[in-house]
């Protein structure tokens, strides 16, 4: 008894001493990564999804509770996203100060003006989000604003080190700025040119860069591809030119590859999420390999 | 807006009763130079021309305030929203935040912003609610506040479990909005048994029970924000019985507590006792097409359900740690094991008592402790022991204790698409102690304590996306009464194998088989029972989030 009570008190202490750093929790790596970005060593951050899964499903495991129950911040899309694992979480977690409305909850979509909002939800378009297309953050100017969020939630719940994040956020901007310029001339010369995705993730980013990603292995988003739709998109591939197939980790690598042996095509590893490629453990070099990625591809 | 209309009202009954003046004035002046009866002094001509000009000066000056007030109201539209001046929002600070970073050197090739995709003031949120004991100042004006003119054109917050709405701010749903996430679900089997009897064989209420069709599971489920300190939830079931009747079952209405201190939660009303894995969920969850034997003859086939209240508290530990006490009137077929009068008045052949509650040994008191741990990055165990302690029917003081335990284990791909691919091992025990007593009215000559165990062991394997085989093994150990021979408390086991597809997260199919093993079937007809299912599930409306 007495070695439990002492348990108790020294991780109650653990606890309380914590409290000296932010403890923030990101649903979503991306935005783990930018809130690394503003909080650099001032915060505690956990993040729930893996880099390499399927932002959609992600099991909503008992430990999240724990970080949840324990976080002054909690960043996540607020576009349905993560709709399908997050609200048991937070209902189990009790925790109001991640409360939608209060300043330890940052909603990354706030301020976005979501794309491929749909005028009729049906489920009969397959996984459509009504709210509109929830991966935005592959858009750095998107990223921007959802530092800046961040940094404003991270600033107003620990006054004293407003300055450190607000310099942080500065510092992310300007690199965004700066890493703009490269990549903008890196993709310029592929303007209007069409790429293949798996799945419908990339229209943010194909707007930022001018290619256009607006055919998709799956018939409907969510919906296995299925052999009949395989040949439609082999035909419009082939009419195209297509040169690259964008796939993620957690798609069936094995389907691209037929498409891009049938076609010609080169099957691109793409990640939505930093750490889900090799050597993209911050969201500029996410950005960064993904550029370089297409660009090589599409030469 | 108002304020405008206000003073227009205001203004031009002033101006129309001054410029009527002065018209009149104007016209009445020639008046005496023409009347030749009392012939006009020069005199009376320049007052009357004094008058007139005063007259049009103060027209003039209350045309230029009207115009001053607009443009002031105007330059507060601008800059407050919505013409409510009195808006509790600061006003946004010009902010540098958005002015490209190169501002003085030559202007960037590639364009650093972007309108159409991001507002030019972003997340009103953080800076809107000064709480938490943060500077109230919006994080020293460096970052610009609210400005809900930007921010309404960009989605609304979502509030699936409602926490932090507002009393007047309706959830979003599919884009919309609404006070509650409604959804209806229909489950429909298709059975085939060897036993004529089937509803024999299974033991779950909304299992199939007769060969044929079966829709014994139609269920409307209601969540959503009552409050800013309390959601519901109800669930609603319809079921057709084999007669095609629809019977009507409040499954689950309760309201829980969103936001207490210290970890706790309350949560009253009607709802699943938190015993083991599988009670405390829904038919349309689970991945089987029928109930446990353990779950059903002990539980009830109903599953252990009622009125009551709850509280639980997750432990303050580093790991996931969850203590969960409830308590129910435990009445009724819904209270199987306690206080339930049983079919026709009888149970385990006793005639029951169906008594009021004497006092609180009369509730059944449920407790429950349940841990978890991740083994690695995939891999999460949750372990519990649950208790159910109340009296039953079956005599004046006569007792039952249920305890159990359940174990799951899962194992998910790092690189899981639509969650898959998957493992799950979920297996769970239980022990009863029942006191059978004398009957009602000490009508029955004996009394005796039932010492019976039972479990499950399920294992599912979700190999290919939206693909989930699964095998599970049944085991009721019921004790021999010495003095009657109840169909209903023999020994029997189950195989099961079944082969689920889900077409989206919102349908399945299910093809199940089942080989059951009884000492003594209701006909006589084999002692082994073949069975095979078909099973069909719709989701329509709110996203059935996945609890754990």
């Amino acid at each position: 008894m007495k070695r439990i009570l002492l348990l108790l008190t020294a991780i109650l202490a653990c606890s309380f001493s914590a409290h000296a750093k932010l403890n923030v929790v990101a649903t979503l790596p991306d935005f783990g990564s930018l809130a690394r970005e503003i909080g650099g060593d001032k915060i505690n951050l956990v993040v729930l999804a893996k880099p390499t899964e399927d932002p959609h499903f992600v099991d909503a495991r008992p430990s999240f509770v724990v970080s949840l129950r324990s976080a002054d911040v909690l960043i996540d899309g607020g576009a349905e996203l993560e709709l399908g694992w997050l609200p048991p979480l937070l209902q189990n977690a009790r925790n109001p100060k991640i409360e939608i409305g209060k300043p330890g909850r940052v909603q990354a979509s706030q301020g976005i003006h979501l794309m491929n909002v749909p005028a009729n939800v049906t489920r009969a378009a397959g996984d459509v989000h009504a709210l509109g297309n929830p991966h935005f953050a592959a858009d750095p100017i998107i990223a921007k604003a959802i530092a800046q969020h961040i940094a404003q939630s991270f600033s107003a719940l620990d006054p004293a080190n407003a300055a450190f994040y607000e310099a942080n956020y500065k510092k992310f901007e300007a690199s965004i700025n700066a890493k703009l310029q490269e990549w903008g001339a890196a993709m310029s010369p592929f303007k209007g040119q069409q790429v293949v995705a798996y799945h419908d993730s990339w229209p943010y980013f194909a707007h930022r860069f001018g290619v256009n990603i607006d055919i998709f292995l799956e018939p409907k988003p969510g919906i296995p591809p299925s052999p009949s739709h395989l040949t439609e998109v082999i035909a419009q591939i082939k009419t195209q030119k297509v040169k690259a197939i964008i796939v993620e980790p957690f798609h069936d690598r094995r389907i691209a590859e037929k498409v891009a042996s049938t076609t010609g095509a080169k099957v691109v590893e793409f990640s939505q999420f930093p750490g889900g490629l090799p050597g993209t453990d911050s969201y500029v070099k996410l950005i960064d390999t993904l550029v370089s990625r297409l660009a090589a591809a599409l030469k | 807006m108002k304020k405008i209309i206000l003073l227009a009202v205001a203004v031009l009954p002033v101006t129309v009763v001054s410029a009527q003046q002065a018209t009149s004035a104007a016209s009445s002046s020639p008046a005496p130079t023409v009347s030749n009866t009392t012939p006009a002094t020069a005199a009376d001509v320049e007052a009357l021309r004094q008058q007139v000009t005063s007259l049009i000066d103060t027209v003039k000056a209350l045309q230029q305030q009207v115009k001053d007030q607009q443009a002031a109201l105007q330059k507060a539209n601008l800059t407050g929203e919505s013409g409510l001046p009195q808006n509790p929002e600061p006003p946004p600070i010009a902010g540098a935040e958005e002015s490209p970073a190169p501002r003085g050197s030559a202007p960037p090739q590639f364009p650093t912003e972007d309108t159409s995709v991001v507002s030019s003031t972003t997340a009103p949120a953080a800076s809107s609610v000064p709480g938490a004991g943060a500077n109230p100042s919006p994080a020293a004006g460096t970052f610009p506040t609210a400005d809900t003119s930007v921010v309404t054109s960009t989605p609304e917050t979502i509030s699936s479990t409602g926490a932090g709405a507002s009393l007047t701010q309706p959830i979003t749903i599919g884009g919309g909005k609404n006070y509650m996430n409604i959804s209806l679900d229909g489950l429909f089997a298709l059975a085939y048994s060897s036993a004529r009897d089937l509803d024999h064989i299974e033991v779950g209420d909304h299992d199939p029970q007769q060969r044929g069709f079966n829709a014994r599971n139609i269920e409307l489920a209601f969540d959503g924000a009552v409050d800013p300190y309390f959601e519901g939830f109800a669930n609603i079931v319809f079921k057709l019985d084999n007669d095609n009747q629809t019977e009507v079952e409040v499954e689950e209405a309760f309201m829980q507590t969103t936001s207490l201190p210290y970890n706790l939660q309350l949560k009253a009303g009607q709802f699943f006792a938190a015993f083991g894995r599988l009670n405390p969920t829904h038919p349309h969850t689970w991945d089987f097409a029928d109930t446990p034997l353990v779950n059903g003859l002990f539980l009830g086939p109903d599953g252990l359900r009622g009125v009551g209240a709850q509280t639980s508290w997750t432990l303050p530990l580093p790991w996931y740690s969850q203590l969960i006490f409830a308590s129910q009137n435990g009445r009724g077929s819904t209270g199987f094991s306690f206080r339930n009068p049983g079919d026709d008045g009888m149970f385990f052949d006793r005639v029951t008592t169906d008594r009021e509650a004497r006092g609180l040994q009369d509730f059944v008191w449920i407790p429950r402790f349940e841990n978890s741990f991740n083994l690695s990055d995939t891999q999460t165990v949750l372990a519990g022991v649950s208790g159910a302690f109340g009296s039953n029917e079956t005599g004046a003081n006569s007792r039952t204790q249920i305890y159990g335990a359940d174990f799951l284990y899962k194992w998910k791909s790092s690189h899981a698409e639509g969650g898959f691919p998957f493992v799950k091992w979920q297996t769970e025990i239980m022990y009863r102690r029942f006191q059978a007593g004398h009957g009602a009215d000490d009508s029955f000559p004996v009394a005796e304590t039932f010492h019976d165990w039972g479990l499950y062991s399920q294992v599912l394997w979700g190999f290919k996306k939206g693909w989930v085989a699964g095998i599970r093994g049944d085991y009721v150990d019921m004790q021999d009464s010495k003095f009657t021979d109840d169909l209903d408390r023999q020994s029997r086991w189950r195989l099961s194998a079944n082969l689920t597809w889900y077409p989206t997260e919102f349908s399945k199919i299910r093809l199940q088989y089942n080989q059951d093993f009884l000492q003594e079937n209701f006909f006589l007809s084999a002692r082994q029972v073949e069975s095979v299912f078909l099973q069909w599930e719709f989701i329509l409306g709110a996203h059935g989030a996945h609890k754990f």
